[in-house]
């Protein structure tokens, strides 16, 4: 636990035993701890929302109290390539219970891949600043923290959302502002080695696929796993902005990270964005939007050419 | 056999190896803890099954040729208290039902003409093999030199079932619907229309039945304990709330029961490799049933179910003394491997065998199930009407 967060959590602990109101205990920072959950599980102020990628995770045992977000239905729209729309995400949230002063808080299964596409989400539609459980399922799991299987309700909130989206994602046509019109944005690949090199077109058992191998042309290769402990928490702020700085990102100017299909992105978007402070963007086409557009340039080193075997 | 170093000492030695199983999986943290629980639970099923001959193909021949009832009221029973247990579950997890909605991982499959025609031959497989798959599984421990080759059929059975999926797909399934009792009406109305059916049925079976002549019950002394627990067949009732309790918990806890996914699993997983079979299978991603992924990992939590079951299957027959292996025949190879193949197909095709879109579809209030019941049996009934009509064929030259 960071000497900030303990402190914090002892504070709220000492909060909770002299009977003060939970209002006091929001954490700061992008991060919380397992045991500042674990305190604040009862607390009202505070909801949990799990989104695990695996189905049936969450109601076979989830942090007593969270709301199920399925990524595939409740965070996406169904029919168009789009996040959820404003309106139906309001909706969610309102069913929830999530009120203007909620502390909201995701995890999930897989390191909070999936989680932090959803805080990417919660802030694109201006939750802004909602927290990651560090160290997500994994280290709930690994510490022996109770589960529980029942589907919590809670009463429906009238929180309404902005109008307007967060600037918080990339669009086709900003990334080639910076590959053809020179803006001077720092590109993120954080897909593995071999999908950056041009060596594959996606990892074995994928189904969405481009038809071009490579990178967008000036982008750095960042795999995203790169960014987490062994036990699922995330790197130190300070290892994470050395690591960062040797690849050229420093902050000095915008970021725009992307991967295939943009989800594992987001998790580097959390890092960059949340933790290190940086001005960042999503592109949440990704290489299955940009690796598939007609007459973009690539940058292929393995120089692995479609259909040829 | 009677050699009690046999009798008794491989019983103890396989107990030892599961217990050590499920302490070395269990010790594995969050990730060996579902492993370890399905290899316990596949141990408690095949228990079960032996002990109760919990066999839905005998069980049904039973019915039919001998008018005894007793193994299909198993069944029944076991599907009765599943659906309760299921629909408990299901309330805490998806309060409403509303339509759209389905609950995790259940086995509620894609209801089609495939599914009619898999089952069918299924059941056809069942009547050829002289049952259906999990009964192979627990009858290898009773030495049945059938379930062997049953077993290698199904595994050549799962592997055409790839090859002819995904024209079966774009041709017939793609078109399937799902069908959940709860989705219309509601979680009361559906546990109360599948315990009418099954009651129906139970009805029906016991009209049709005989009364076998009950055996005298002596009192309960610790002599007659140990009789009843490991020599003599468990009664229905007892069989089939037991495998009602453990399809409960097994879903609960891991998954629903199914017995076919990890065979799928190795022959999918070795039939890429050798190229044989198709990288993509249509749709099947996003089907409900023992659907079969390439492996990723070498224990699986259906693998381990699957060697509980055989493995614990094995201490109570030879506890028994019902290890009764048969001089192999030609016909018997015959038999195993075209009713395996038929199993296999009819398994994959499905998307799960008797245990997994039977039993389990039928607990979770799911259209397939029924519709694989009634499909299967009619398989069961050709394949005995072709078995009359060949029979008096040969008689008559």
């Amino acid at each position: 636990m960071r000497p900030t967060l303990r402190l914090l959590a002892s504070a709220t602990s000492a909060a909770i035993l002299t009977g003060l109101s939970f209002g006091a205990v929001a954490q700061e920072g992008p991060l919380v701890t397992a045991a500042w959950v674990e305190e604040n599980l009862s607390n009202p102020d505070v909801r949990i929302f799990e989104v695990s990628v695996d189905t049936g995770v969450y109601e076979r045992g989830h942090i007593p109290g969270a709301v199920n977000l399925a990524w595939h239905t409740d965070l996406v729209d169904p029919i168009r390539r789009d996040i959820v729309s404003r309106e139906n995400f309001e909706a969610l949230l309102q069913a929830a219970g999530v009120g203007e002063d909620t502390t909201v808080v995701l995890y999930g299964d897989n390191n909070n891949w999936f989680a932090a596409w959803g805080a990417w989400v919660f802030d694109i539609h201006g939750l802004g600043e909602v927290k990651l459980l560090d160290g997500g399922r994994k280290l709930w799991e690994a510490q022996g923290l109770p589960l529980d299987t029942a589907t919590p309700e809670y009463a429906a909130s009238a929180i309404e959302l902005p109008e307007q989206p967060a600037d918080l994602r990339a669009r086709l046509v900003d990334v080639l502002d910076v590959v053809e019109g020179g803006a001077d944005v720092s590109l993120v690949d954080i897909r593995g080695p071999k999908e950056y090199s041009g060596e594959i077109f996606a990892p074995e058992g994928v189904q969405e696929l481009s038809i071009r191998a490579g990178h967008i042309p000036g982008a750095v290769n960042f795999p995203w796993g790169g960014a987490v402990n062994e036990d699922g928490t995330f790197k130190s702020a300070d290892d994470l902005k050395a690591a960062f700085a040797a690849l050229g990102i420093d902050g000095s100017k915008p970021i725009i990270t992307y991967c295939r299909i943009g989800e594992r992105s987001s998790h580097t978007w959390f890092v960059l964005s949340r933790i290190l402070g940086y001005e960042v963007r999503n592109y949440d086409g990704s290489w299955t939007e940009y690796g598939n557009a007609v007459g973009v340039p690539i940058d292929n080193p393995s120089g692995t050419v479609w259909g040829k075997i | 056999m009677t050699n009690p170093a046999i009798r008794f000492g491989i019983p103890a030695l396989i107990a030892v190896g599961l217990v050590a199983g499920f302490l070395v999986l269990n010790a594995g943290g969050p990730e060996g803890r579902p492993l370890a629980f399905s290899l316990a639970i596949g141990a408690a099923f095949g228990a079960v099954l032996q002990r109760s001959r919990f066999c839905f193909y005998c069980n049904f021949r039973d019915l039919v040729e001998r008018r005894e009832a007793a193994g299909v009221i198993a069944i029944l029973v076991a599907l009765a208290v599943g659906a309760i247990g299921y629909t408990a579950i299901f309330g805490a997890w998806l309060p409403t039902p509303a339509p759209g909605r389905l609950p995790p991982t259940a086995h509620i499959g894609p209801v089609s003409i495939t599914l009619v025609i898999a089952a069918f031959a299924f059941g056809l497989g069942m009547a050829i093999s002289g049952s259906c798959l999990s009964a192979h599984f627990y009858r290898l421990a009773e030495g049945s030199v059938i379930s062997p080759f049953a077993i290698i059929g199904a595994a050549l059975g799962f592997g055409l079932g790839f090859l002819t999926w995904n024209p079966l797909f774009l041709a017939i399934t793609s078109n399937a619907f799902v069908l959940w009792l709860p989705n219309h009406l509601d979680y009361a109305g559906g546990l109360v229309l599948t315990l009418a059916l099954i009651a129906a049925l139970a009805i029906a079976a016991l009209w049709w039945a005989r009364p076998v002549a009950t055996q005298e019950q002596s009192g309960l002394t610790l002599a007659s304990a140990i009789q009843r627990l490991f020599i003599i067949r468990w009664p229905a009732v007892v069989a089939g709330t037991l495998v009602g309790i453990i399809s409960t918990l097994a879903y609960f806890r891991v998954a629903p029961l199914g017995v076919t996914a990890e065979l799928g699993s190795i022959v999918r997983t070795a039939g890429t490799a050798w190229s044989v079979l198709p990288s993509t299978l249509f749709g099947l991603d996003g089907l409900r049933g023992c659907a079969t992924v390439i492996k990723e990992a070498l224990l699986s939590n259906n693998g381990l179910f699957v060697i509980g079951l055989i493995a614990a299957a094995f201490i109570t027959s030879l506890l028994a003394n019902q290890f009764h292996p048969r001089r192999l025949t030609g016909r018997d190879v015959a038999r195993g491997l075209v009713g395996g193949v038929l199993l296999g197909w009819g398994a994959m095709t499905a998307l799960g065998c008797t245990v997994g879109v039977l039993l389990s579809g039928i607990q979770a209030g799911s259209l397939s199930g029924w519709v694989f019941l009634v499909a299967m049996t009619l398989g069961i009934a050709a394949a005995w009407a072709v078995a009359r009509v060949w029979a008096r064929r040969f008689a008559i030259q």
